[in-house]
């Protein structure tokens, strides 16, 4: 016991029990997914295999993936303009701006993706607006395609994109681009040469946020896509719950999970991660 | 062996002081500590079974009230045993989860046939016991070993009134014809009832679709897949008829009635070739009431049941006992009414229950 | 050595600030001369940063005209007048070098490599830091950082140079360094130098001409001797240095402790006033001595340790002394 002690700091004793806690929480449902995807319903990597063997497996990933990237790129772009507006605005404007973000949080994801069909479906106000002032002859497909899935996924998404942007604006010393107007700079020069890369942490924060989250949506595609739009999670849960292929749904959420460490460590090669989590920058 | 059956006496007594407060949870765990039994088993157990109730897992919504005026009361007039519900949707997977738990907190659950096909050979169901459930109070073939049909709903499909008013479409050929009958279409997401119909309007006969030919019925379901959306539950199909979205959408047939009346009249439901699908009452492995969960499906099964349910939810009896006092005005609604029965096909819930998972993958793959 | 800098004059002219209704800065008129180190001093408060801010474009003017060679910069936005500043705290860009940081100016003003580089190692020269050019400015000390922003500020050679308490973030004894280091610096690029601050010693110290700021106005503006030799107000002659107020035939009078001799006992020839010593502080070099006058004021006296040889003590009768023109009269305010 003393020589335990000798190697091991007495800090340690103190947080065991909630590592403990948190690994049996966290790592072992993951463990328990890995060791699915390799066991059922026969051992070995058949799960896998299917990847190379079945195209639509694939497809499905492929516009998953896709409509992760577009979701992301719109979803950041707005949620900075947004946050910007924020930062930029009166106190009052900002909370008010703030108060409405927050407040489409407490919605749920149900009621925002039928409101999206009654606002721009086949017969919802905007179709019925614009044919009204005989702008349109035909209904504009809005909904029941990706193109509605990616506008319920950005609208649904824009307030987590725009939360760490927020952060990492406010952070921002002001100062530095009065210093870069004093020096010369034009508005333009000034938002590329200083104030974009000094908020990238918050842009990368934003992003992997947006894509992770977006990789796991499920609802809205389902709803919006009008049963054409098959993203992984709608699969996976279809997997577990219908057609009891519950080693396909762990092997492909072994892949999600792979996927997006590996998008972590491609990052990290290029940047600091701690920067983007919060941490010091030095 | 006597020790036994005092320890599980004891237990049991224990278990219901615990739940009526007359003893506190510590002492009710030192009780189970000391006979070696987890309090988990003792409460999913005996003590629920003691608690004199049977827990019925169906998919919430109206469904609740309905099952509980339809056979919750007659069940607990005739065996002085309470009915509770769990809403949280019997899917298949989620059976098979909690019986593979060891907690099993339900004892019948609202769900297809096929279930009882795919679920009962695996060790995921208790086997009916048609000493208390009968076999002539249902259709032939729908009263498996594993599960029994108490109801029946259907695949059947609605068309706008304004659009094909004139010349009205009459069979599922039509409902695929997109030529003849311009428009959008909505077919039911997991496969189950698009085939058959897709089948159907390629030329199969209603009775000859089993076992079903997948490759001819997806490239029926593609060749209209521009001008189809795909729904995921009865809700959706609703609306999409509701709003507007599809000129002809393929529906649960007990939501017919509804779709009608919200679009007064402009949707028109068409029976004709329509699916009977055999909802069955099963039972997980291990269920915490026991042998009461098949006294309350046999009460399911008794004809004023059977009405009651046509009457609250819609859903078509499936003891022919009860078709012929099928009440006047929903004689067009369900399907085995005397103008109805001649027109439907059967779903064979065995093949689905030993091929719905590939089915349904191959479904999905092709739409999406 | 270094390219003769252009250097501008600046026209101030009867320039306000409203917040609201609150004036920030009330109606101020100042020259400030070609190649001139003007110092605005004053407590927080006083308007001395905003019309700092205003000179640079940060601000608008609520009312009045601010010119450059006499040609009117009011309506010229802050990246068009080519004012260099040193911020507070500094500002510099944490993602860039120190040679990106110095550069930036001449870079976004689009001029060549080869010119970006030289002037650059030229500033870093300036400023001592040529071993520093590639680090970030994270990994440079306080005092680095300050030349730094000085380098940055210089490095396209503006007119005029702002500074806004430049040296606040640095301990004392470094302060005292980096002050010589900027007086030489203006001395060899010869740009005008508009430096705020509210510490006195600094702006004695480095300043050609000082304008004491209170409540957004000017108070007296002149050279550090007159400012301190002459100050005009109580406000002035207490803000810039230590300074007695003595009280006789109705007018007031400011005294420096250190223009004030001792004589002990009273009755001393000459004697102005005569007290009781109420303390002696002793502070090295020199004590400070508190005496309570038979007039009621209280006196502070600072005198060299070596003179005082006749062992004044606390409570001992002593007479005041001093000439005719260290007794300043302040004008009413």
């Amino acid at each position: 016991m003393q020589a335990l002690r000798k190697h091991i700091h007495p800090g340690w004793f103190i947080i065991a029990p909630l590592l403990i806690l948190v690994a049996t929480l966290y790592l072992s449902p993951i463990l328990n997914i890995l060791w699915l995807s390799v066991t059922d319903p026969e051992p070995g990597f058949g799960n896998y295999a299917k990847l190379g063997e079945s195209d639509a497996l694939v497809r499905i990933i492929w516009t998953t993936v896709r409509i992760c990237i577009i979701t992301t790129i719109f979803s950041v772009t707005l949620g900075y303009s947004i946050a910007y507006a924020m930062v930029h605005c009166h106190q009052k404007q900002k909370n008010y701006m703030l108060t409405l973000l927050l407040l489409s949080f407490w919605i749920s994801i149900l009621v925002r993706t039928f409101s999206w069909l009654m606002l721009l479906g086949r017969n919802g106000l905007v179709n019925g607006a614009l044919q009204d002032i005989g702008l349109i002859a035909e209904p504009i497909a809005f909904m029941r395609n990706e193109l509605g899935v990616l506008i319920g996924m950005v609208h649904y998404m824009i307030p987590y994109a725009v939360l760490p942007l927020l952060v990492s604006m406010e952070a921002l010393d002001k100062r530095v681009m009065d210093a870069s107007r004093n020096l010369g700079a034009t508005g333009t020069q000034t938002f590329w040469r200083i104030y974009l890369p000094l908020t990238l942490p918050g842009l990368v924060a934003s992003t992997l946020l947006v894509f992770i989250l977006s990789l796991g949506f499920y609802v809205t595609p389902a709803v919006l896509g009008g049963g054409k739009v098959l993203m992984v999670a709608e699969y996976i849960s279809v997997q577990l719950l219908v057609t009891l292929k519950w080693g396909t749904a762990a092997m492909l959420a072994a892949l999600m999970l792979f996927g997006v460490l590996a998008m972590l460590w491609i990052m990290s090669r290029f940047m600091k991660l701690s920067t983007v989590f919060g941490g010091a920058a030095r | 062996m006597q020790d036994k059956q005092f320890m599980k006496e004891m237990l049991t007594d224990s278990a219901h002081a615990y739940k009526d407060g007359r003893m506190d949870r510590r002492t009710f765990l030192a009780l189970c500590g000391a006979s070696g039994v987890a309090m988990s088993s003792v409460m999913a157990g005996d003590a629920q079974a003691a608690a004199d109730e049977v827990v019925m897992w169906n998919w919430g919504g109206q469904s609740v009230e309905c099952h509980g005026s339809a056979i919750g009361d007659a069940f607990t007039a005739s065996t002085g045993k309470g009915v509770k519900f769990d809403t949280s949707g019997p899917l298949e997977g989620k059976i098979k989860e909690m019986v593979d738990s060891g907690n099993v907190t339900a004892d019948v659950a609202d769900a297809d046939l096929f279930n009882a096909v795919s679920l009962g050979p695996t060790g995921h169901l208790e086997p009916i016991d048609y000493s208390v459930v009968s076999k002539e109070k249902t259709l032939p073939g729908y009263a498996l070993e594993y599960g029994v049909s108490v109801i029946l709903y259907g695949y059947a499909f609605v068309y706008d009134t304004e659009a094909f008013g004139d010349n009205p479409p009459q069979s599922w050929a039509d409902f695929f014809d997109t030529a003849k009958f311009p428009g959008m279409r909505s077919l039911y997401k997991w496969a189950n009832g698009s085939l058959e119909a897709a089948l159907m309007a390629d030329g199969v006969a209603g009775d000859a679709l089993y076992p079903l030919d997948m490759d001819r019925a997806l490239a029926k379901i593609k060749s209209i897949k521009d001008d189809s959306l795909y729904w995921g539950s009865g809700s959706e199909a609703h609306s999409m008829c509701v709003n507007g979205e599809v000129s002809m959408g393929m529906i649960w047939q007990n939501r017919g009635r509804n779709i009608e009346t919200d679009t007064d009249g402009r949707y028109k439901l068409v029976n004709n070739q329509a699916l009977a699908m055999p909802g069955a009452y099963i039972v997980p492995k291990g269920n915490p009431a026991g042998a009461a969960a098949m006294q309350f499906i046999a009460t399911a099964q008794e004809v004023p049941a059977q009405l009651a349910l046509l009457e609250c939810l819609g859903m078509t009896p499936s003891n022919p006992a009860a078709f012929g006092e099928i009440p006047e005005d929903q004689q067009h609604y369900a399907i085995t009414s005397a103008m109805n029965i001649d027109k439907i096909v059967y779903n064979d819930p065995t093949w689905w229950g030993e091929n719905g998972g590939d089915a349904v993958n191959a479904f999905l793959e092709a739409i999406s | 050595m270094l390219d003769t800098a252009p250097t501008g004059s600046l026209q101030i002219r009867d320039v306000s600030k409203l917040f609201g209704s609150f004036k920030a800065v009330d109606g101020i008129n100042l020259e400030i001369q070609k190649g001139e180190f003007l110092t605005l001093l004053g407590p927080s408060g006083s308007g001395k940063t905003t019309l700092l801010m205003m000179i640079a474009g940060f601000l608008d003017i609520s009312h009045g005209d601010i010119a450059l060679d006499g040609s009117s910069i009011t309506n010229i936005p802050a990246e068009k007048r080519n004012f260099g500043m040193v911020f507070q705290g500094y500002a510099l860009f944490p993602h860039m070098s120190v040679r990106d940081n110095i550069g930036y100016a001449l870079s976004v003003r689009k001029r060549p490599a080869s010119e970006i580089r030289t002037r650059v190692d030229e500033m870093l020269e300036l400023v001592q830091l040529q071993d520093f050019a590639e680090r970030k400015p994270t990994q440079l000390s306080g005092g680095q950082q300050q030349r730094v922003a000085l380098a940055r500020a210089l490095c396209f050679a503006p007119p005029v140079l702002l500074l806004d308490e430049p040296l606040g973030a640095l301990d004392k004894k470094l302060r005292v360094e980096v002050q010589e280091q900027l007086k030489d610096i203006h001395k060899r690029v010869g740009t005008t130098f508009i430096y705020v601050t509210h510490d006195q010693e600094e702006a004695l110290s480095m300043s050609d001409r000082i304008v004491i700021m209170r409540d957004g106005a000017i108070e007296q503006v002149g050279t550090p001797t007159v400012l301190y030799e002459r100050p005009a107000t109580k406000f002035a002659a207490g803000f810039l240095g230590k300074s007695n107020f003595v009280h006789q035939a109705g007018k007031t009078f400011a005294l420096r402790p250190e223009k004030i001799d001792l004589r002990a006992g009273q009755g001393n020839e000459g004697a102005r006033a005569s007290g009781v010593i109420r303390s002696i502080t002793y502070f090295g070099s020199m004590q400070r001595i508190i005496v309570d006058t038979s007039a009621g004021d209280e006196i502070e006296v600072d005198i060299d340790v070596w003179r005082n040889q006749e062992m004044l003590s606390e409570g001992a009768d002593v007479d005041l002394l001093w000439n005719d023109e260290a007794a300043v009269e302040l004008r009413e305010t």
